[in-house]
């Protein structure tokens, strides 16, 4: 299972790179929302204008956000909700300081990734978005209200970037649902290939068929110790009489499965031990200590009926690690 | 100023027990947050735990540093326990590894090599010692 | 954090609520020692549903209790390991031989039973 590295990979990963958001990619999507130098500039322009008035807007948007309970419920205490509105405050002043560059991706894709992670749903994230556009809409009227042009145009350059800060928002969603979703296949998958059967109240089977490397033994004694659980099985029956070759390696995960199985309680009986894989076993110093070993699968089966019946079937009886 | 992003990256100063859990916390949060797998959040946890502990015993004061890294389109977690103690005199029989002949008496370090998919430890007496884990998406 | 620990008859219950630093078990192990004399309890069950991480640390310490329980008179069943603890245990060799474990607070409650009816060996039991 763990192969001794030549020398680990120095390279650090960024959230940018973890979802494929290149500098290139970076700049199309500036391309396509047609956000440029004299954009920038309109921001940078207004940027003391945004540190006076980002307090009152701030809490102009919580105001309103906290009407709703759905929303309350992410703030439970007042001193995370200020610590929470200063962070904001910093999220809006970024808007206008200029330099949109990789730094500020991965900064608004870190915030995003947060944001996921504690499930806050989109809506509050747009609705916060669309609240603070129409705030700096109005103070932008009053600053410039000589030269509505200009209020326009900044409010324009404002929504380009925010529609920049949407998008990165919901690439983080997006890329949360779909590590998901592949996490989740590739369960469903493990389960498909490593049949763990329930044969009856208390007791498991897992006949293994075939050859066994480490990424399947870890399958298979991860699917077993979760079966054990689920079925509160007191008794598996491992049957090998279809592996096809046991050597150290398999041996090992054997016994590590079994080991695995009796911290949870569960005795394990091994059937379709060969002649040839005993001798085999002792000649590689195993010692499956004091694991019941069968001839064949049936034999493990009526072994294991008889030590639920020992047991009493109701959940009596040692398992002694 | 744009701050640094926060989940991709810890450093926790090992120098006592509470240190221990708390890198192994770390380590289970920036692993889920990775993406790695559920069965495997438990193993960097131990892991950790176990490399931490070391330090606390033998060579406090440590650290523990995550990272998240990428190798081939893969991801993965880098754990990198540093100290600056008295170091292992002979790593290779600290790293012998008797799963068979030896059941039961916890294996620290080979132990660990085993629950992480990539291991490497240097040591030198007097110097200290850095080990190396990474632990990759499935 | 201190584990709670209950009176059930002749028996002791132990449940671990979360993440324990090394002083918490040592602390554990002083509790139930003392516990048992006390109460001259037949039985101790720890439980470590919860418990986060199942370290050589952890896996040493819980051993020592179930010997010096023993030596009191008190057999001592683990219960509760997890999947993925069960798992991280046997990669790092921590099979907790010797030691008694059920797969939660039930099961050991009906070991502890059975072994004091006398039908538990001290040996394997096939």
């Amino acid at each position: 299972m763990a192969a001794p590295p030549t020398r680990p990979p120095e390279k650090f990963l960024t959230i940018a790179e973890m979802m494929n958001i290149s500098d290139a990619e970076a700049r199309r999507r500036m391309e396509m929302l047609e956000f440029g130098h004299d954009d920038e500039a309109r921001l940078r322009a207004v940027s003391d204008l945004a540190e006076r008035y980002a307090t009152d807007v701030i809490d102009a948007i919580y105001r309103h956000l906290l009407h709703f309970p759905e929303m309350q419920a992410f703030f439970p205490t007042r001193e995370l909700l200020e610590r929470v509105k200063g962070q904001q405050r910093e999220y809006f002043l970024r808007l206008t300081q200029g330099n949109y560059d990789m730094g500020y991706v991965e900064n608004r894709l870190s915030i995003g990734a947060i944001h996921e992670r504690i499930n806050l749903p989109m809506k509050f994230y747009l609705a916060m978005y669309n609240f603070y556009l129409r705030e700096v809409g109005n103070r932008l009227m009053d600053e410039y209200r000589d030269d509505p042009k200009q209020a326009l145009e900044t409010l324009l350059s404002l929504m380009k970037l925010t529609f920049f800060d949407m998008e990165l928002a919901i690439d983080t969603y997006i890329d949360a649902r779909e590590r998901t979703i592949r996490a989740l296949q590739q369960e469903a998958i493990r389960e498909l290939s490593t049949p763990v059967l329930p044969f009856r109240q208390g007791m498991l089977l897992l006949p293994i068929i075939g050859q066994i490397d480490s990424p399947r033994a870890r399958q298979l004694t991860e699917h077993l110790l979760e079966s054990i659980r689920t079925n509160r099985a007191k008794v598996v029956v491992i049957d090998i009489t279809g592996v096809a070759t046991v050597d150290s390696r398999v041996a090992n995960h054997l016994v590590q499965t079994i080991d695995a199985a009796r911290l949870m309680g569960a005795h394990v009986i091994v059937s379709g031990i060969s002649p040839v894989i005993a001798l085999t076993m002792v000649t590689l110093g195993i010692d499956l200590g004091r694991v019941v070993t069968v001839g064949d699968m049936q034999s493990g089966i009526e072994r294991a009926e008889s030590l639920l019946q020992e047991a009493g079937d109701e959940g009596e009886g040692p398992a002694e690690a | 100023m744009v701050p640094t992003p926060e989940p991709i990256r810890a450093q926790i100063p090992i120098a006592s027990d509470a240190d221990v859990m708390l890198a192994r916390q770390k380590g289970r949060e920036l692993a889920a947050f990775l993406g790695l797998a559920a069965g495997d959040l438990t193993l960097v946890a131990t892991a950790i735990s176990e490399v931490a502990r070391n330090i606390v015993q033998y060579a406090r004061p440590g650290e523990i540093e995550l990272r998240t890294i990428t190798e081939g389109g893969r991801r993965g977690l880098m754990i990198v326990a540093r100290d600056s103690g008295p170091g292992i005199a002979d790593v290779t029989l600290a790293m012998q590894d008797g799963y068979s002949t030896s059941r039961g008496m916890g294996l620290g370090l080979p132990g660990s090599r085993r629950l992480m998919d990539a291991f490497e430890i240097q040591s030198e007496v007097g110097k200290g010692t850095v080990v190396t884990m990474i632990k990759w998406e499935r | 954090m201190q584990v709670p620990i209950l009176k059930q008859g002749p028996y002791l219950i132990a449940s671990i609520q979360g993440a324990l630093t090394d002083a918490d078990l040592m602390q554990l192990r002083e509790n139930l020692v003392q516990a048992v004399r006390r109460h001259r309890s037949r039985g101790v069950v720890i439980d470590v549903t919860v418990l986060d991480v199942m370290d050589s640390f952890a896996a040493r310490t819980l051993r020592s209790i179930a010997t010096m329980t023993r030596l009191l008179g008190a057999r001592t069943v683990i219960v509760g390991i997890q999947p993925e603890i069960a798992f991280s245990m046997v990669q790092l060799g921590l099979t907790l031989e010797d030691t008694l474990t059920s797969l939660d607070l039930e099961d050991g409650l009906a070991m502890l039973k059975a072994a004091e009816r006398g039908r538990d060996a001290d040996g394997p039991h096939s």
